[in-house]
């Protein structure tokens, strides 16, 4: 009964007072970020990060963490109400959900979306509890062989599910791991394209390019499409299902939640894309799928479901590969390092407190985001009505302070404003930038898991194939990239998420 | 020359009365580590107990990057007039070889305070290695030179520089596995991934309790307190084998005799501060003697150490830039 | 030449260049680093194979994007909203030591103001002067970012 006992010391720990604090704190601000379109969890946590030096680790991390689930809640609220999405990953919600509103139930709407993230979270909190431990007692087995075919695994199945043009997010990959070659190379020390800067010298900041392409350049993106109409907000209505709606949901839940487990452990994966593929699927289960878009409440329960799981499940490749699996797990990798933690098979073992109590953390946020949620509707509402014009000058000056204190360096706050313009200028060219993002945190991972195991090999490739889970992953890479390239498969992808 | 005005200005401005009542507004300390790390927080300590004594608050700014370097070149540019201090580890002696374009000369841009802490370092292998003790250990690495590898977390870390010392204590060259500091070294290290290694109390004392990692020896005169079973390594076979992560508070060259009084006479006091004695044993250290927390003890302990650490980095030809 | 360039997938054509310009550069600058084996690589190896297969790649899109017709959307970059929040930023990034945080905020939150075509100088003003009164309390008195509220610039 280790588990129990391992839950007991997450509960004692998450519900001391300050980390009950800094939890209601977290969820809070999530749920705020989630409700203002164009503020996402990215840009909130990067800001933050600073903040988080003179906390406990574990404050610090049940703060972090409580941004991103927090979010998931929050942008489908926006998305219901405005038909906007507060959030990325609320935008399938919009489908159904503001048609659902658009036919007087957008209180039904909004406790399924309540109600499933709840259930979804909840579960997902079993799955981390259950399968962590375990595996990250598998990683201390794993070599440098391993993590290289890993790696090269996730980063092909991040080019595999992201939208859009095939070569686009291949040379969005590409870029990103050579920008995250940038400074100076592990091995010998020596500076790589660093234009003999100084300031180059330890590369770019995640944190100032994150900043750069998910806020600056964002922004500019929402300002030269700007309207000032925010569209017309739906009356919330009755806070209650009927038997019939109770009854539909139950299904779309479990087959989210499960769904949106699974897609946050890909590398790449996390809650856009759980709720993007819950929602294909829920389409082509339905007997009725001509039903979807026209406010079918199967469309707002599974898509909700799934990302709330999605955004809890990656925490675990993050906790126990030391591999974050998306941008937002990047960033709170990197407040454990600040805190003298390695990301990484120790985790659990070393600082049971931080992993068992930002499980039951979580579990607690979750609570506290279902009581937020509903009676505070109408304020959420209101905020997200803020005409944008006066919200983004705050979120600039937010974003030049956050990465200014992360290392007190003015040359990131410059590489922000470089990374914002090009960002913008890749978004108008319908590149997507979340690979460049995985590809900039892998690209020195990957490099360096290349040459390490090839050191120790005494320049040997053949590890990689006589070594049996090494050459299964890579098997499996190999495969993934055949699927990709045969141009059925892939139109048959870029239909599913066009939707 | 310029060493000349300089002495006279800060005569001059020792001679104003103003002077007197240093410090009149917030000092800044200058880690030129990122928050967070070990430096940061042994820094955080000392200043918060400075500044007890000092009756001003000293204001803790992070300037990492390049080694330390970064950090340090800020320093020696900074106005000389006792409001910004630097402390920096035992990498104020091995960049002056490690790297060969410094923005600064380190024995000559700074006026010292004092030293603050000597970190031990501890030799350190797989659980499953199989030498017994440090001689075993000595006899296998040199049979298999061409198999062994030793980890370390980077080029100028703590590790790098014993290892670097080992290699040449022991007269052989070995295969250096590098990595992003010290953790994910540990991990590979514990997982048998990589052989051996050699770092800070700090980071590897917990570990060689809960067995994870074995100890061959420790890097100083005398055994730790911390680890009494670990012999040293003059025990095992190596005399005169003694690194430490020696850490010490700078200040720019010029800076006032008055201030630097000052701050050496606040800083012995931080040492025997019971707060900075019982976190600094948390971290598996111990604060320097009061002798050795003044500008003269550590002007020697600089000039010494760089001359000690040039022909190893050197035979050992790996540089930082 | 030109009216049929219009006819192409710009999107695509002028991706290609982007990806391929920036090839160039690090693919230069990766270029003077020692470059080693496959089996043993030196530092410059994994970024000069990664500069040419981003260089591969954005020809494939160049090549893509000049096969393909237009799709009929326009790309429409819009300088009025990329200029003010470049100009507003870069101002924050010279001179935020120099002014200190509260000038500099205050600056940078007007001019990045400009940037929505809902812009109004009076309300614009209000927000600027409240937002640089809200990040000096948070973040220099609430937080402890060590940056000045007036910095020596002004006298201090």
């Amino acid at each position: 009964m280790d588990l129990l006992d391992n839950l007991a010391l997450g509960f004692s720990t998450a519900l001391g007072f300050q980390n009950v604090l800094y939890c209601f704190v977290g969820v809070l601000l999530g749920t705020l970020i989630g409700v203002l379109p164009g503020l996402g969890p990215v840009a909130t946590i990067a800001m933050l990060l600073p903040i988080t030096f003179g906390l406990e680790p574990v404050s610090a991390v049940i703060m972090l963490a409580g941004i991103y689930y927090g979010a998931q809640y929050g942008g489908s609220t926006t998305a219901i109400l405005i038909n906007l999405p507060g959030e990325s990953s609320s935008v399938v919600t919009t489908l159904d959900g503001h048609q659902m509103a658009k036919q007087g139930r957008a209180g039904a709407a909004l406790v399924t979306a309540a109600v499933g993230s709840f259930f979804a979270g909840s579960v997902a909190i079993i799955v981390l509890a259950l399968f962590a431990p375990p595996l990250a007692r598998f990683a201390l087995e794993f070599g440098p062989p391993e993590y290289f075919a890993l790696m090269v695994l996730g980063l092909i199945a991040s080019v595999a599910l992201a939208s859009g043009a095939i070569i686009k997010a291949l040379a969005m990959v590409v870029l990103g791991l050579l920008l995250g070659l940038i400074g100076r190379d592990l091995n010998t020390a020596l500076p790589r394209m660093t234009f003999d800067l100084m300031a180059m010298i330890d590369g770019l900041q995640f944190v100032a390019i994150a900043m750069g392409v998910f806020g600056l350049g964002e922004i500019i993106r929402n300002l030269d499409s700007e309207q000032l109409s925010r569209g017309t907000v739906a009356k919330v209505g009755r806070l209650m299902l009927t038997r019939e709606e109770a009854r539909a949901i139950v299904k779309p839940i479990l087959r989210g939640t499960v769904l949106g487990s699974i897609l946050g452990i890909l590398p790449g994966g996390g809650a856009l894309l759980a709720s993007f593929g819950a929602y294909t699927v829920e389409k082509k289960v339905s007997a009725t799928p001509e039903r979807f878009g026209k406010g079918a409440i199967e469309g707002v329960a599974a898509p909700e479901s799934a990302n709330n799981a999605g955004a809890q499940s990656s925490f675990i490749p993050m906790l126990t590969l030391g591999i974050p699996p998306n941008p937002v797990m990047a960033l709170l990798a990197g407040a454990l390092i600040l805190h003298g933690i390695q990301p990484g098979p120790n985790v659990i073992s070393e600082q049971p407190t931080l992993f068992w109590g930002l499980i039951a953390s979580m579990w607690i946020g979750n609570l506290m985001l279902l009581i937020l949620n509903l009676p505070l509707v109408g304020m959420w509402v209101r905020l997200a009505s803020t005409p944008y014009h006066l919200l983004f000058p705050v979120i600039v000056v937010f974003c030049c302070i956050g990465v200014l204190s992360v290392n007190n360096a003015t040359f990131d706050v410059l590489v922000m404003i470089g990374a914002g313009v090009i960002g913008y200028i890749l978004l108008k060219l319908d590149c997507e930038p979340a690979p460049l993002l995985l590809g900039f945190i892998l690209g020195p991972m990957l490099e360096e898991y290349l040459r390490r195991t090839l050191l120790i090999s005494r320049g040997d490739p053949s590890v990689f194939f006589t070594r049996p889970l090494s050459a299964t992953l890579l098997a499996f890479a190999v495969l993934l990239l055949v699927l990709m390239v045969l141009p059925s498969i892939r139109s048959r992808t870029n239909e599913a998420l066009k939707e | 020359m310029k060493r000349i005005m300089t002495a006279a200005l800060g005569a001059a401005i020792i001679a104003t009365p103003a002077f007197a009542e240093y410090p009149e507004r917030a000092i800044t300390m200058v880690v030129p580590f990122s928050a967070g790390g070990p430096t940061d927080t042994v820094t955080r300590l000392v200043a918060e107990s400075m500044s007890k004594d000092l009756g001003q608050q000293i204001v803790v700014e992070n300037v990492g990057g390049a080694g330390g370097t970064l950090g340090a070149g800020k320093v020696a540019k900074a106005d000389a007039d006792g409001y910004t201090l630097l402390l920096h580890h035992i990498g104020m002696a091995t960049s002056a070889t490690l790297y060969r374009k410094l923005a600064y000369d380190p024995l000559n841009a700074f006026d010292y305070v004092g030293l603050v802490t000597d970190v031990p370092m501890v030799i350190v292998a797989r659980p499953n290695f199989e030498p017994a003790d440090l001689k075993g250990l000595i006899e296998y690495v040199k049979a298999n030179k061409d198999k062994v590898n030793y980890a370390n977390a980077g080029i100028g870390a703590a590790s790098h520089l014993c290892g670097m010392m080992f290699m040449s204590a022991i007269e052989t060259k070995l295969t250096a596995v590098p990595y992003k500091g010290t953790g994910p070294a540990l991990t590979d290290l514990m997982g048998g991934q990589v052989d051996f290694m050699c770092d800070q109390t700090t980071n590897t004392t917990n570990q060689i309790k809960e067995k994870k990692i074995k100890a061959y020896a420790t890097t100083t005169a005398k055994r730790l307190d911390a680890l009494p079973d670990v012999p040293t390594a003059g025990e095992g076979g190596l005399p005169g084998f003694q690194v430490g992560i020696w850490h010490a508070v700078y200040a720019p060259k010029g800076t006032p005799k008055a201030a630097i009084d000052k701050l050496s006479a606040a800083l012995q006091k931080a040492l025997k501060d019971p707060n900075v004695v019982e976190r600094f044993a948390s971290l598996g250290t111990v604060p320097v003697t009061q002798e050795e927390a003044t500008p003269a003890a550590l002007e020697a302990k600089l000039k010494s150490e760089i001359a000690r650490w040039k022909p190893v980095i050197e035979s050992a030809g790996e540089y930082a830039d | 030449m030109l009216g049929w360039l219009s006819r192409r997938n710009l999107k695509d054509v002028l991706a290609g260049l982007l990806f391929i310009a920036i090839a160039l550069i690090l693919g230069w600058q990766a270029s003077l680093l020692p470059f080693g084996t496959a089996m043993r690589m030196d530092a410059g190896y994994f970024p000069l194979v990664l500069s040419s297969l981003l260089g591969l790649l954005g020809v494939a899109n160049l090549i893509k994007g000049l096969v393909q017709e237009n799709d009929g959307t326009a790309i429409g970059f819009k300088l009025v909203a990329l200029a003010p929040i470049v100009v507003g930023t870069m101002f924050f990034a010279l001179t935020v030591r120099g002014l200190g945080l509260g000038p500099t905020t205050f600056v940078t939150a007007f001019v990045s103001a400009f940037a929505s075509r809902y812009f109004r100088p009076l309300v614009a003003l209000g927000l600027a002067g409240l937002l640089s009164v809200f990040c000096v309390v948070v973040f220099v008195y609430g937080l402890g970012v060590p940056l000045p509220v007036f910095g020596p610039w002004l006298g201090n």
